[in-house]
């Protein structure tokens, strides 16, 4: 097959073999790459009841067909595991340059099994492999670490990595590449921490085929000349960045502020906006592998007590540690956000839950002879010291580093962590939008807001104008965002090229890059087996019908003021609708005939 | 009423808000924007008659294709967002 190297490497940790083995065809065909391929691999080789800091879970890093090509924004690959915050199956993307290196060296992906007695990485420089000592980089930052092994394997490699949080098995654990991208949800940085795997280095000097290359080239073209030319991805994305996003919720009612607590618009939104970003702290914008967007930010504060200069923040991570914990200070919300890239955390999950603390300790919950220091809302020192502290497991961060839910259940208060599956919800308030309250709800990896993005039509009217506040055909639009966004993830491209392309361009890309004969409508089909695959690990895993729901602040306590206010989650009128539209019984479980449509075994 | 502008709609306008006296009518409100703020303005929050796609207006938080689109009446208190598409996540 056309697009994939058709090699997987095989390392096994614990007796330290690494095999090289070909792609299934087979599985290929039906699951294309990435998320889906990896979720396929992990249904056929481990037990969704294992423990997914265990040696018996695996880490698979793969790529998809389109990983690395010309298609628009084909940097991206994807990190499965079973996923220790939520324990359902995890499927985390990121961009940058590494997948493409990966693919350039011959390979689709690694799965790594068992578990190193010691700190070790793996190097990979085309055809040669091999296992290396990591004793000298354990302790290290995701920069440190990075730093030295470009100079021990030579400057042109790519490398991803964790930093100490993911060796002291933080739940929501990055695993990083090219310093600052981030498969960033659910911990698996945990998972390869637990391995005692602390990087890969790769170099590639390969090239990828494609099938059709004078029809691929063509869809290409005409789809990046889409890209440049659409106001979101052509103008939009390239000066603000995502932050662009928080005036607008917050003009809306639906940017949850103070730990979901004082509904959807916080009074210093303009301050932590994407505007103010690009006014007072932006260097220059920045894009992944193969990408005319350029969403990326360089960010400098130049001066004051945060000090300090990386990249980011997007969006969720903004309103992470602003809005939601009441801070105004947009440094310290871009100080914080760097050390979460620094120490290899999630920003989303991070700021969620010291925003949970901060309600806590504002409830009498959590005191300040615990904490080691004041938490009121709106504590910009804060939000700095504990991320610091969490990534380092230090003081009171070893108890942030469960996430919000474990650490409020722990207080005997687990409804004050606003979380679906025990992961936080981003940026986007369920009462007011919706779409988004279903999206949670339902997504396979618990909250997140990247596999059925219902914000594009519901707010930014983006491929439709759909009302947030009524429930409405959502659960029909939900359906088909799941679908097409698993295929887009199980591509290899960036799920932004989706604000300007829709499934036509991007199956068009598929069939001729990889010379599958499909029709658009199979396409999106492959994407609806991904998610009943998804569905299915979980059920096996104990994460039933039950879970899909949301913390009953959503569901109870209506919006106090804005133009949703009185509103709750209407979830049961769309939860039951959803289902039925996706041919799973009243607990979610997938029925046969479904199965046998999708041809699933 | 109280105008607000976003991203780059402010490039054109010069500010972040301003304060204006009462128009009956969205449309009413936004013919006296184009005059006040100039062509540019203009061609980006109209396409001939008709609300261009690369605009978006929010009337107390409600995008004004759910309200009465460009019809839609205003008061005396209203707040009006005015937005370029934008799109993140």
């Amino acid at each position: 097959m056309y697009g994939f190297t058709g090699k997987l490497l095989r390392v096994n940790l614990t007796d330290k073999t690494i095999k090289k083995e070909g792609l299934n065809p087979k599985d290929a065909r039906e699951y294309l790459g990435a998320r889906g391929l990896g979720t396929k691999i992990m249904m056929d080789e481990v037990d969704p009841k294992v423990d997914p800091l265990s040696p018996e879970n695996k880490l698979i890093f793969l790529t998809g067909p389109l990983t690395g090509t010309f298609a628009a924004s084909s940097g991206r690959y994807e990190v499965v595991a079973k996923a220790p915050l939520t324990g359902t199956i995890g499927a985390s993307n990121s961009g940058g340059h590494f997948g493409p290196e990966l693919k350039y060296a011959g390979y689709d992906g690694i799965i790594f099994e068992g578990k190193s007695e010691e700190p070790v990485y793996l190097y990979i420089k085309d055809d040669e492999v091999e296992l290396r000592d990591a004793k000298h980089l354990w302790g290290k930052t995701v920069f440190e670490t990075t730093d030295t092994l470009l100079e021990e394997v030579g400057e042109d490699a790519k490398i991803a990595c964790i930093g100490p949080g993911g060796e002291k098995l933080v739940l929501f654990a990055t695993v990083m590449n090219d310093r600052h991208r981030a498969a960033g949800r659910s911990g698996l940085g945990a998972v390869m921490g637990s391995k005692n795997l602390k990087a890969v280095t790769v170099e590639g000097s390969k090239s990828i085929e494609v099938a059709k290359p004078k029809e691929f080239l063509n869809i290409c073209k005409s789809s990046r000349k889409s890209l440049k030319d659409h106001p979101v991805t052509g103008t939009g994305l390239p000066t603000y960045g995502t932050q662009i996003l928080i005036n607008i919720l917050n003009e809306s009612g639906g940017l949850p502020t103070r730990n979901w607590r004082d509904g959807g618009i916080f009074e210093h939104a303009e301050e932590t906006s994407g505007e103010t970003l690009t006014e007072k702290y932006l260097v220059k914008n920045k894009g992944c592998f193969g990408c005319n967007i350029g969403c990326g930010r360089i960010t400098k504060i130049s001066d004051g007590k945060f000090k300090s200069f990386g990249e980011g923040p997007e969006y969720e991570a903004g309103w992470s540690y602003g809005a939601n914990c009441g801070v105004r200070n947009l440094a310290a919300i871009s100080n914080a956000n760097f050390i979460c890239n620094e120490l290899g955390i999630d920003p989303i999950t991070m700021g969620a839950t010291i925003a949970c603390a901060m309600e806590m300790y504002e409830k009498g919950i959590l005191t300040k002879k615990e904490l080691g220091r004041e938490l009121p809302f709106g504590d910009d020192e804060a939000i700095v010291e504990f991320t610091k502290m969490t990534g380092m497991r230090e003081g009171f961060g070893d108890k942030l580093a469960m996430g919000s839910y474990r650490m409020a259940e722990l207080y005997k208060h687990p409804e004050l962590s606003m979380s679906v599956k025990k992961q936080e919800m981003p940026a986007y308030d369920g009462r007011v939008l919706q779409g988004m309250g279903l999206e949670y709800a339902t997504s396979n990896r618990g909250g997140c807001h990247v596999r059925g993005y219902l914000t594009s039509p519901e707010i930014l009217g983006i491929p439709a104008k759909l009302d947030p506040h009524v429930t409405t055909d959502k659960a029909a639009w939900l359906k088909t965002f799941q679908d097409l966004t698993a295929v887009v993830d199980s591509a290899g491209i960036c799920l932004f090229t989706t604000f300007a392309l829709g499934l036509p361009e991007i199956s068009e890309m598929i069939r001729t890059g990889i010379g599958l004969d499909y029709t658009d409508e199979e396409i999106l089909q492959m994407g609806e087996r991904i998610w009943n695959l998804e569905k299915l690990f979980n059920l096996e895993a104990g994460i039933t019908g039950k879970d899909d729901t949301l913390p009953s602040r959503l569901l109870k306590e209506p919006i106090p003021e804005g133009p949703a206010k009185g509103l709750v989650a209407q979830l049961d009128v769309m939860l039951k609708e959803y289902y039925e539209l996706r041919g799973w019984d009243e607990e979610s479980v997938p029925t046969i005939e479904k199965l046998e449509e999708l041809a699933i075994k | 009423m109280l105008v607000k502008y976003f991203a780059y709609i402010r490039d054109y306008t010069g500010g972040k808000e301003i304060q204006i006296e009462h128009y009956n009518s969205l449309r009413a409100l936004l013919n006296e924007l184009c005059k006040k703020y100039g062509a540019k303005f203009e061609s980006k929050v109209f396409s001939g008659e008709n609300l261009s796609d690369e605009i978006i207006i929010l009337i107390n938080g409600r995008n004004i294709v759910h309200l009465e689109g460009l019809d839609t009446k205003l008061q005396v208190e209203d707040v009006i967002s005015i937005f370029p598409v934008v799109a993140g996540g």
